[in-house]
């Protein structure tokens, strides 16, 4: 026994609030009695009171303990949870006072408890959902399981509850390997040692003083009482699962606990939550089988649940052996003290993901459910809101745990690897094998994520879409919004042309709507255009369509189109799958009067990587068009391009597909600028765009859009012609960017920094100051 | 293969540093004309804003795809990321930090202006060590830039205008357009106050660049946020340069050729990887190295270039019978 030790830098005991919180006995006490007090009376409540309104009971078991508590202490502190269980806080005084016997060889198997896990919860779990998620059922269940804790506790010695019976004590032991942390005891005071009082402290009859040379801590539930029986035992901060990077006595039940738990949890999930809320979730192999035994089953249970459940399991222990077998073979070892040895690396998968799980569970539902039941149960009637709506943007880092989870697995599989005795070379193509269930826990992910991007989520599902889009606030401010939307009449002689928002809709929405609805990526990206006439900047819906539309490809192919209309405004949509300009038309043929409104819309997607060709990007024109206009294509020479302020534009009419000379052509910009010209012989119209876009200098975006309007207009002898076209523009680069300032201000600079170098040294070289070296 | 050895153990290494530099210039400046495009995950500062790159830097593509929203990044959807990021890791791999001492276009531009200062005969300076232990976390700055920032654009924390920040801040945007006669870089943008303040650091830092390579070797690698990068792989690189502490007699000889000022390089004779993050693996050190294998470049463990006494010798143009003399 030592009564002081001079503590390492890294032993939580030495330190201030952290060893209070993990060794003061008094404090320790208070928490078990508050946890154990807390522990009875939500059974208590769960019995009395089995309503809704019941929001401590479950807020206690399935808020608190189960799944937060649990996973966010196991992989960082270790046991912490068995530490202040109720289970084990009474146990340890009933044992004490009971018959001391020794555990029955039949029963000192870990499986047992494993199986009560799996089974006895998950299973029911999947098979008669809700039954455990009633108050009653909860707190039946625990008093259950107390009663019989209790019992076992009296009549078998060395705690042997915790170890071979309690569901969740081969899990926690598992898990716990994760931790940073492990109890341990100076070998420097231990190796004079002679009483043993650690050892005999201990209720489940460990040996603390072997924990750090067997590289674990056994059944170590840190209850703490051997610290108080010698100053000699540490507890100290490692690196994140570090003893599994070393070797020791591989434990069958802790690796079969990883995988059991793998596929009960987020395999059997993804497949009976995530894949099973899609739309196609009737195509999956276990809804199959299960429609083919549901006569057999009957309704009472949920076979769907039953057969993701059992495939869940079936796949993952399949992908676990299959692997590590084949891995086996190659490494010429016995399957079994491979699979034992490697198994551990699968530790981080579950715990990790869950983790995340857990935690974005409690900023979005669990901080609302625990604060709220508390507050009942003792009598208060407390009102919080959720620290997040699901579907915030920051709550997506907690899905990144799981790839975590995967990169820390492989990364313990490599340092497991490495402790083997074996080629190297086998050693690099056995790894793939041995790392199987985690390619194939990746694959699920990734395939739930593909399935649900792809086919979308049920109607009925529970989990409402993920997240509206990222807005952007500069561009939604930058817009300048339209006005509430009115419809109009289009006269004969009236203007129409095309807008790419919606005018029935503010500011946002058009355009930005569709983007957000076309979020799966995989499907062809689509776009809607709105006819309008009026004023440009505040466009008004035509009600009379008495025309006809036509839409060609970036090839100047006629496509297929939908013409849409919602509260009078009528848009057309159609598919934009290739990058290059598409050509809409629109041709009313009155008696007397032809208008032709045109728009080209240029779609550009860089992440497709397609190449550009001119032929992408040339103007098309449709032979329905009695007239048209085009506009020249000058010095566009990728997909980047865009119009500008102060760029010279060249637009050539056609009549019947021959130029037309003498049609006046007139541009008028948002801002209200006008200019009219004849077209030349050509047929062709120049105008520059101007800068008429000037705001105060905080408020100037460059990003800015402002839209121009091009008419063209004929009169022959018996008709009248009108073609529109409209297009936007950008401030000009010189409108923001200055080269003037730039090369002054460098070459100030420039000047001041050679000057101040060029006068340090010379000041430093001064007072010259021979060299002398210290012998 | 021993006179393979000896004729690498004994070349010229400066030559052959300066004719790789060349063509890896020539490729990364102008390999747009040669159709050549070597992707958009390169580890070396290849500018993606010069219009006829033989390829990218990785930092371009790396702040646009980590700027997406976080419910698009985090998601199935964004395995690009992770595929940019194994491409890039792919390349480094392969040289290490020889992308840097190499490769570089920028380094090799700072190469030359500090070779045009030598033929002005105007001597280098070199910081303190206190100077160096402050301005050595510099890179780390930028990494931080680099990495987090789209990310908390993503998130909306930051405005657009904060889109490829550090790309803005970067004199690579406006020096490496320069060799095809693109100077559209060298601008104030007055739209926005923080486009303002991005495109000026920019300005400044590529003026800074200039001064301070022009009378510091490799001036600006020193805050490169790619070298900080390269490090943190570095482990798994197969190109290593290690160190024999046994050999060591501490002479300083590459510590005083190094560009980088890293003292390890002499002072410690305990680890056998002696690599540090300013490294730019330029292999001077082994060059200058007058002790049998005492400092060498491996790969898979196998030595390619090693320091030997006749090959210090040679490149000192000292004399055989000379020394033998004395």
């Amino acid at each position: 026994m030592v009564d002081f030790i001079k503590r390492d830098k890294n032993d939580i005991f030495g330190k201030k609030i952290l060893g209070f919180l993990f060794k003061n006995q008094k404090f320790l006490l208070c928490l078990r009695v508050l946890v154990t007090f807390l522990f009875f009376y939500a059974i208590f409540l769960g019995f009395s009171d089995n309503s809704k309104g019941n929001l401590f009971t479950s807020a206690l078991f399935w808020g608190i303990f189960w799944s937060f508590f649990m996973v966010t202490t196991l992989p960082t502190f270790g046991r912490v949870f068995c530490s202040i269980c109720p289970h084990g806080f009474l146990g340890k005084y009933i044992s004490k006072i009971g018959l001391k016997k020794s555990m029955p060889r039949w029963m000192q198997n870990r499986f047992l408890g494993l199986f009560l896990l799996v089974l006895g919860w998950w299973g029911v779990y999947y098979v008669f959902p809700g039954v455990y998620r009633t108050p009653f059922g909860t707190a039946m269940l625990f008093l259950v399981m107390t009663l019989l804790s209790l019992v076992i506790y009296f009549l078998y010695r060395d705690m042997s509850y915790c170890k071979y019976i309690c569901p969740i004590g081969t899990v926690t032991r598992a898990f716990s390997k994760l931790s940073f942390t492990r109890l341990g005891t100076y070998k420097s005071a231990c190796s004079e040692c002679k009483t043993f009082d650690c050892a005999t402290a201990c209720p489940y009859n460990l040996k603390p003083f072997k924990f750090d040379k067997k590289n674990s801590m056994e059944d170590c539930t840190l209850c703490m009482e051997c610290t108080t029986a010698c100053e000699s035992v540490n507890f100290k901060f490692k690196k994140p699962s570090f003893s599994l990077f070393e070797k020791f006595k591989p434990q069958k039940a802790e690796v079969w606990a990883y995988i059991l738990i793998l596929a009960s949890i987020p395999i059997a999930m993804a497949f009976h939550h995530g894949i099973g809320r899609s739309k196609v979730a009737k195509d999956m192999i276990w809804y199959k089988t299960a429609e083919i035994f549901k006569p057999l089953l009957g309704n009472s249970l949920d076979s769907v649940g039953l057969f993701a459940y059992l495939y869940a399991m079936l796949f993952t222990i399949f992908a676990a052996t299959i692997g590590m077998y084949i891995a086996s073979k190659i490494l010429k070892k016995p399957f079994k003290e491979l699979f034992y040895n490697l198994g551990y690396s699968y530790a981080p998968l579950f715990i990790f993901a869950s983790l995340g799980h857990a935690l974005s569970g409690f900023f979005t539902r669990g901080y609302e459910k625990i604060v709220e039941g508390f507050a009942w149960a003792f009598g208060l009637s407390v009102d919080v809101a959720p620290l997040a709506k699901r579907g915030d943007d920051w709550l997506m880092i907690f899905s990144a745990f799981k790839w975590l989870a995967i990169i820390w697995a492989v990364m313990i599989l490599y340092k497991r690897m490495k402790l083997l005795k074996a080629d190297k070379m086998r050693k690099i193509v056995a790894f793939p094998f041995a790392a199987l269930l985690i390619i194939f826990y990746f694959g699920v992910n990734e395939y739930r994520e593909y399935i649900i991007d792809t086919y979308g989520r049920a109607d009925n599902g529970m989990h409402s879409n993920r997240g509206a889009g990222h807005t952007r606030h500069s561009r939604a401010k930058g817009r300048q919004g339209y006005s509430k939307s009115t419809l109009a009449y289009a006269k004969p002689n009236d203007t129409l042309f095309f807008t790419d928002r919606n005018p029935a809709v503010g500011g946002r929405g058009g355009m930005m709507g569709m983007m957000r609805a076309n979020r799966d990526s995989n499907a062809i990206p689509k776009r809607s255009f709105w006819l309008v006439t009026k004023k440009l900047d505040k466009p008004k819906c035509v009600k009379n369509i008495d025309g006809k539309f036509y839409i060609l490809n970036v090839n100047g192919e006629l496509v297929k189109s939908k013409i849409k209309s919602k509260k009078g405004c009528t848009s057309i949509t159609f598919e934009v799958p290739k990058n290059g300009y598409y050509t809409i038309y629109y041709i009313r043929d009155l008696d007397k009067i032809v208008n032709v409104a045109k728009y080209e819309y240029k779609r550009f997607n860089h992440g497709s990587n397609e190449e550009f060709s001119k032929d992408k990007i040339t103007p098309k024109t449709i032979k329905k068009a009695t007239v048209d206009i085009t506009r020249l294509r000058d010095g566009e020479d990728s997909f980047y391009y865009s119009l500008h302020a102060g760029d010279m534009l060249r637009f050539k009419v056609q009549k019947d597909g021959k130029a037309l000379q003498g049609a006046r052509v007139t541009l008028k910009t948002q801002f209200g600028w006008q200019k009219s010209v004849r077209t030349d012989k050509s047929g062709i119209a120049k105008f520059k765009l101007i800068q008429d876009y000037n705001p105060k200098w905080e408020k100037f975006n460059k990003r800015f859009r402002e839209k121009f309007l091009v008419t063209a207009v004929y009169k022959d002898k018996s008709d009248k012609y009108k073609v529109s076209y409209t297009a936007v523009y950008r401030p000009s680069r010189e409108a923001y960017q200055s080269y003037a300032y730039a090369l002054v201000i460098s070459i100030i600079l420039l000047i001041i920094l050679s000057l101040g170098i060029f006068i340090y040294r010379y000041k430093v070289q001064k007072p010259f100051k021979e060299v002398t070296f210290d012998e | 293969m021993n006179k393979i050895r000896e004729f690498i153990n004994y070349g010229d290494l400066r030559k052959f540093r300066f004719w790789l530099q060349l063509f890896f210039f020539i490729i990364f400046i102008y390999g747009g004309y040669m159709a050549i495009d070597l992707g958009r995950n390169l580890p070396i500062f290849s500018c993606g804003y010069a219009r006829e790159t033989g390829g990218n830097c990785y930092f371009l593509g790396v702040q646009h795809q980590l700027a997406r929203p976080w419910s698009r990044l985090f998601s199935y959807a964004s395995i690009g990321v992770l595929t940019g990021f194994l491409t890039f890791l792919l390349w480094f791999v392969v040289f290490n930090k020889a992308w840097c001492g190499y490769a570089c276009p920028l380094g090799t531009i700072q190469d030359w202006i500090t070779s045009f200062r030598k033929f002005l005969k105007i001597p280098y300076s070199t910081y303190t060590r206190p100077q160096y232990q402050f301005l050595k976390k510099i890179k780390y700055v930028f990494l931080f830039i680099v990495i987090i920032f789209p990310l908390m654009l993503g998130l909306g924390l930051l405005d657009g205008e904060w889109r490829g920040a550090f790309c803005k801040m970067c004199p690579g945007r406006l020096i490496t357009p320069l060799f095809v006669g693109d100077y559209s870089q060298w601008t104030l943008d007055f739209s926005t106050g923080t486009a303002l303040f991005l495109t000026a650091f920019g300005m400044g830092f590529t003026v800074v660049f200039f001064v301070g390579s022009f009378i510091k070797k490799r001036f600006f690698c020193f805050f490169c946020p790619m070298s900080a990068m390269h490090y943190i792989f570095s482990d798994w690189a197969l190109l290593r340069l290690k160190k024999d502490g046994d050999k060591c007699t501490k002479c300083g000889d590459c510590y005083n050729v190094c560009d980088m000022q890293i003292k390890d390089i002499a002072d410690d004779v305990k680890s056998k990887n002696i690599l540090r993050d300013d490294c730019i693996f330029c292999m001077k050190c082994v060059a200058a190295c007058p002790e049998e294998d005492a400092l060498h470049v491996d790969i898979f463990n196998i030595k390619v270039f090693t320091s030997t006494k006749g090959g210090f010798a040679k490149r000192m143009n000292i004399n055989n019978k000379q020394e033998t003399k004395k």
